[in-house]
């Protein structure tokens, strides 16, 4: 429907006609005339009435082009009426008015229905409209009458009006777009950008990394994302819908949603959890301190059961010690604060720094824990005082759901590009439909209601560190028989790439200092 | 370097004379200060080889302290080390900025007295 190439307009066609149709009736009279005189000169009628003769020629020529003329006109305004509509519909230029289908003489010639059609052909296709009042008037549409222009700025005064923010990306990553609800502000080199904290790796820009590697169209949706840290004022936080396009000119678009209100008043639940949680870090600090103190310094005037209860004291301390740890990972977690600083470590290493907490702990409680975890194995990328929470947590799980001189074991192996860590209990298992809630937060099967205490987050957060780590966790497990945990890591070698290119977030992996004392886990016990 | 004199800033009365029973029996020279300000004076006023800092502090909070100690162009106490000790944890923007000027950063509640030996003997 666009204009034809080489300037070509429709609109010639039909001036065009008009002239052929001159001319053939021109030479048609020219030669009907001269026919005709050649008839009356041959039969001599020239000679005897040469008055009459002339008369019927002039007659012949003048009422023959009136005829001709009249004919033309019925025959060609059907087709230029139709010339006009298409013109019109093309959005060729033209000072013509086109033609209006609901005149009575359409009505009559049987060419409305052909006007309507051209018409309607014309309003499904989007680039051909150069809308002006007369067309709608004469289709007898109701479109409002607006202009591209117009169209636009009302879009953008729509979207300055939301609250939901509206962001348009280029293949370059460059916004092109933004309405005012969006979290995005100007660098110093006057180019906009995204102000959202993004939580550890899984940000924008990782995604559309994916996507411009293996997708064409793609969507991902992001909760709970702050636009600034929780110092600052006016903070807000967005749920992020985005949507990857290959090759469009709009190529990402984002969707905020502002759930502040929603969002804010937990955020000072936790807040107050984590508070209260570090306000029970003090008398701990001195339980724990003063235990290790006494029980050195008593070790040759205490009696056996007496070094037993202060054994049980030390592990009660402990204990409470990683439930604390839970908890504030927990609400960190929850508020997208809990970020890992990976390093290069072997899970052998990891073990020794909680080794004698856990063979403490199972001692006491009166289980056999065999610990197999090769020196040798290919090594990890693990925030270790993280890492060894939870495997503190998976031990301290199976002590828990076993009983008095069950034996748990710990095996460490390697499964391709990643080291496994499987623990096993013989103690009292699960069914399945247990198994499957087992890593929601404050989720307590309802036997182990009746028979253990515990708070149900601990399996959460180690599931969310294990996850931060790019690893897996997995449960298998028969009732009555007992349970296998296994965590599964990948290798340093499949990830150091990605970690050395990736944010700072892990800073810990590049400016890993040797000696630098940062692993409080390194001194647990 | 082997280390002898400890500064010790910490504002909970039973954890700092927790630390100070055990480092002076493991016979080093301690100091111990209470608040913030005290804190910064001593360590200006004396050349100490370790000084343990504590972050949430009565009168200048431990981050100020290093701040004020190291953040600037010349480093005041050139010949200290410095561990820190909290059971706050910071978020991480301000625990990075610690640790960039700090030897250790540690969580006192999972620290006991002999833990903090080992370390100081490693740092030493």
């Amino acid at each position: 429907m666009a204009v034809a190439p080489r300037q070509v307009f429709a609109k010639d066609a039909v001036p065009r006609l008009k002239r052929t149709a001159t001319n053939l009736i021109i030479l048609g009279q020219l030669l009907f005339v001269a026919g005709t005189g050649a008839l009356m000169y041959f039969t001599n009628v020239f000679l005897v009435y040469p008055e009459a003769a002339i008369a019927i020629l002039l007659l012949q020529a003048i009422v023959g082009t009136i005829i001709a003329i009249v004919t033309y006109h019925i025959n060609a305004q059907p087709l230029k009426d139709l010339m006009a509509a298409i013109i019109h519909a093309s959005g060729e230029p033209s000072a013509q008015t086109p033609p209006n289908p609901n005149e009575t003489r359409f009505a009559k010639n049987g060419f409305k229905d052909a006007l309507q059609i051209i018409y309607a052909l014309a309003s499904k296709t989007p680039d051909s409209q150069e809308p002006t009042t007369a067309k709608d008037t004469a289709t007898g549409l109701s479109t409002p009458t607006v202009t591209p222009d117009q169209t636009h700025s009302l879009i953008e005064t729509a979207l300055n009006e939301t609250i939901c923010g509206f962001v348009v990306m280029d293949h370059q990553r460059k916004i092109t777009f933004a309405n005012k609800a969006a979290p995005v502000n100007i660098d110093q080199s006057g180019a906009s950008q995204l102000s959202l904290l993004f939580n550890g790796n899984d940000t924008l820009n990782a995604w559309l990394d994916e996507c411009e590697k293996s997708a064409v169209h793609a969507e991902h949706t992001w909760v709970r994302i702050p636009n600034k840290l929780p110092e600052d004022e006016n903070r807000r936080f967005f749920d992020v819908i985005a949507s990857y396009d290959k090759g469009a000119e709009s190529e990402v678009v984002l969707t905020l949603v502002d759930r502040t209100d929603q969002y804010s008043a937990g955020e000072q639940e936790l807040d107050f959890i984590a508070f209260a949680a570090h306000e029970l870090r003090g008398p701990i600090t001195v339980i724990r301190g003063y235990l290790d103190v006494l029980q050195d310094e008593l070790k040759d005037v205490l009696r056996d059961d007496q070094s037993e209860l202060f054994r049980r004291l030390t592990v009660s301390a402990n204990r409470l010690s990683s439930y604390i740890n839970n908890i504030l990972n927990t609400s960190r977690y929850d508020r997208r604060h809990l970020k890992m600083h990976l390093t290069e470590t072997s899970l052998a290493d990891v073990y020794d720094t909680i080794r004698d907490d856990m063979n403490l702990r199972s001692s006491a409680q009166g289980r056999l824990l065999s610990v197999d975890i090769p020196t040798d194995l290919p090594h990890i990328a693990a925030d270790q005082a993280s890492l060894g929470e939870v495997i503190g947590n998976l031990i301290d799980n199976a002590i828990k759901y076993s009983n008095e001189g069950g034996a748990i074991n710990a095996k460490a192996t390697v499964k391709g590009e990643s080291v496994e860590l499987a623990i096993e209990d013989h103690g009292i298992g699960m069914p399945g439909n247990v198994v499957s809630n087992l890593f929601q937060k404050f989720y307590r099967s309802h036997r182990s209601r009746e028979t253990v205490a515990g708070t149900g987050i601990g399996l959460y957060i180690s599931k969310a560190i294990v996850e931060s780590h790019g690893g897996t966790i997995n449960v298998s497990s028969e009732d009555g028989k007992g349970s296998t945990f296994t965590i599964s890591l990948p290798t340093y070698q499949s990830v150091a790439d990605k970690l050395k290119a990736g944010d700072n977030n892990n800073e810990g992996l590049i400016d890993h200092q040797k000696g630098w004392i940062n692993n409080h886990s390194m001194f647990r016990g | 370097m082997a280390i002898k004199t400890i500064l010790i800033i910490e504002d909970d009365r039973f954890i700092g004379e927790m630390y100070v029973r055990s480092l002076k029996k493991a016979d080093y020279d301690v100091d111990w200060m209470v608040d913030g300000n005290d804190g910064l004076i001593a360590a200006r006023n004396k050349t100490y080889d370790l000084i343990l800092l504590d972050v949430m502090l009565p009168e200048r909070r431990g981050s100020d302290i290093l701040m004020a100690l190291r953040g600037g162009t010349e480093d005041l106490i050139p010949h200290s080390k410095v561990l820190i000790l909290t059971n706050f944890e910071q978020d991480d923007e301000s625990r990075l900025a610690m640790e960039k000027h700090a030897n250790g950063y540690l969580i006192k509640a999972e620290i006991t007295p002999s833990k903090l030996l080992a370390v100081i003997q490693q740092l030493g």
